[in-house]
């Protein structure tokens, strides 16, 4: 555990500012929630858990997918792995500090929302979700970072293509139930589905589904991301050195 | 484990795709000594490095270090060592001192400690006064010899050093192969690749020389040259270009070698007497005058030359 928290700090100090990190944890969930708010409307307390939603999506998954194709281009990695240290112990320190970035950018929305007065009616539920939800993403993340390339673009770009379409089919903006009939089983896979559900009941909103299995089904599909992320990442290492 | 092995390589083997990378490497690694995987560029020596310190997983084969299987217990058998990979970097945006602090805190020095072991390691590699800057301005053969005191932050017993002064300039060299006498001297077990024959014959106890991924000899270098001891190098320099051509026609029955004026040709130590009359022929033959003529035994570069092209 101490090497997890060990190598976390590490990637704090070297990811949290990076370009890739700042334009895809900060700007891009930015950018979509002007899209979709901006002219409709919508008043800053309705579209708080929207907010709140995509900035833990996309803060947390923003470090996990560039840390080993970076660290690989900068030939660090073999240094790193040569360490008293596994393959796993520097993916979850990976994984923690992305997590970390998701649940403090989500922090300060909550914060900001308590601030103008928006106060979530179940604060514990509400803490629970972007604690778990954080973790998932950033396993998810973890799964795209095990393309065998060392130009962390790559990665970014297939992360992109996966997280982009989630934000339309989750519930986020358009409600479960009134999307297409084809692709609501997506819906049901995605974990933003169950965080957005969540958040929404958070924020006194109607929700699709209870608190409790919102959590749940973000701890079985953070359980399936973190074995995929890990299975993968140990698969393509060797082409990485 | 035999007694006072601190490293033991079984079989190892290793594909890439098609490609047989490594194939059936064994050798052991005896308490203090300095040892040597010696062999051309695409030998195998950086895959055996990486399976023997357990990053990269064998298709066959075992390795131990202090008795641990490193791939059963990786970071239990890491703790006892220290790798200076040949490709690599520190952390390019950390600082001398940050990259320092983080490798001591993965070893899990306590902080006391570790202060005063980075301080002294910067000291010792003339590193200290940049420990500073980040580690992106550094000159290549700093970078080296910080990577090499962050091999050192653990306190290893054994060292893993993959082309240590490869692509450095001469002083730098030198100055990490001292380093590399000195630890020998603090008895620490220092395990190096290379394909610098001067280098190996100067640092190493024992070599193992590689070639396709085998292990095609093995031995101290004085054992090396006393197998290669019947062999003879004579080293001649002309006054004048000579024609390669026609001089390899002279000594076709011979091993030889010739850039501008130099000629170096190697034989048996019986036909030395046939050699130094073919000389003399063809001194007189072409009108050169010799300003210079030596004769030597091997040394470890053309014995590693006669074993890689399986001469010997």
């Amino acid at each position: 555990m101490y090497r997890i928290w060990v190598l976390c700090l590490k990637d704090m100090k070297l990811y949290y500012f990076k370009g890739p990190t700042i334009v895809m944890g900060i700007l891009m969930p930015l950018f979509v929630w002007l899209a979709f708010v901006a002219g409709r409307g919508f008043s800053f307390t309705e579209s708080l858990p929207a907010l709140i939603t995509l900035a833990s999506f996309f803060a947390s998954s923003s470090i996990t997918p560039i840390v080993m194709p970076w660290e690989a281009r900068q030939k660090s990695l073999e240094m790193l792995l040569s360490k008293p240290v596994t393959i796993y112990i520097v993916l979850l320190g990976t994984a923690l500090a992305s997590s970390i970035f998701g649940i403090f950018i989500s922090s300060v929305l909550v914060t900001i929302g308590l601030l103008l007065n928006v106060i979530p009616r179940d604060l514990i539920s509400l803490a629970l979700g972007i604690a778990v939800s954080s973790l998932c993403y950033s396993f998810m993340g973890l799964v795209f970072s095990a393309i065998p390339s060392d130009v962390p673009a790559d990665a970014v770009m297939l992360s992109s293509a996966v997280r982009l379409p989630l934000i339309f089919v989750s519930g986020i903006f358009i409600p479960v139930h009134s999307l297409p009939h084809y692709v609501k089983p997506l819906a049901f896979i995605s974990p933003l589905t169950y965080f957005s559900d969540l958040i929404k009941n958070a924020y006194g909103y109607s929700s699709l589904l209870s608190p409790s299995i919102d959590v749940i089904a973000l701890l079985l599909l953070t359980i399936i991301f973190a074995a995929l992320a890990l299975a993968a990442n140990k698969r393509t290492l060797t082409r990485r050195l | 484990m035999p007694l006072g092995n601190v490293v033991e390589v079984h079989d190892l083997v290793k594909f890439f795709g098609d490609v047989r990378a490594v194939d059936g490497v064994s050798f052991s690694v005896r308490r203090g000594e300095i040892y040597g995987l010696l062999g051309p560029n695409g030998a195998g020596k950086t895959t055996t490095i990486r399976m023997t310190i357990g990053i990269v997983t064998p298709d066959r084969g075992e390795a131990y270090i202090m008795g641990y299987n490193v791939h059963k217990e990786p970071v239990k058998a890491r703790s006892f060592i220290g790798v200076v990979p040949e490709i690599s970097n520190p952390y390019v945006d950390l600082t001398v001192w940050e990259n320092l602090m983080l490798v001591g805190e993965i070893y899990c020095v306590p902080k006391r400690i570790r202060v005063k072991r980075a301080k002294n390691l910067l000291k010792m590699l003339k590193i200290y006064e940049a420990r500073n800057r980040k580690a992106k301005v550094l000159s290549k053969g700093m970078r080296r010899r910080l990577l090499l005191a962050m091999a050192l932050m653990g306190d290893p017993d054994i060292l893993f050093l993959d082309e240590p002064t490869s692509g450095l300039d001469v002083i730098s060299a030198r100055m990490i192969r001292s380093h590399l006498l000195e630890l020998k001297e603090q008895g620490k077990t220092i395990i190096l690749t290379t394909h610098n024959i001067d280098e190996a014959g100067m640092l190493c106890d024992r070599v193992a020389i590689m070639n396709r991924g085998k292990v095609i000899a093995r031995g101290t270098p004085e054992e090396f040259k006393i197998r290669f001891g019947e062999y003879a190098r004579i080293l001649l320099c002309f006054d004048r270009e000579i024609d390669a051509k026609l001089i390899r026609k002279h000594f076709d029955s011979y091993e030889v070698i010739v850039q501008g004026r130099r000629l170096a040709i190697i034989c048996r130590s019986k036909d030395l007497r046939d050699v130094l009359e073919q000389i003399v022929q063809v001194t007189n033959e072409y009108s050169l005058s010799i300003e210079e003529l030596r004769a030597s035994g091997l040394n470890f570069e053309d014995i590693f030359v006669r074993l890689v092209e399986g001469l010997g």
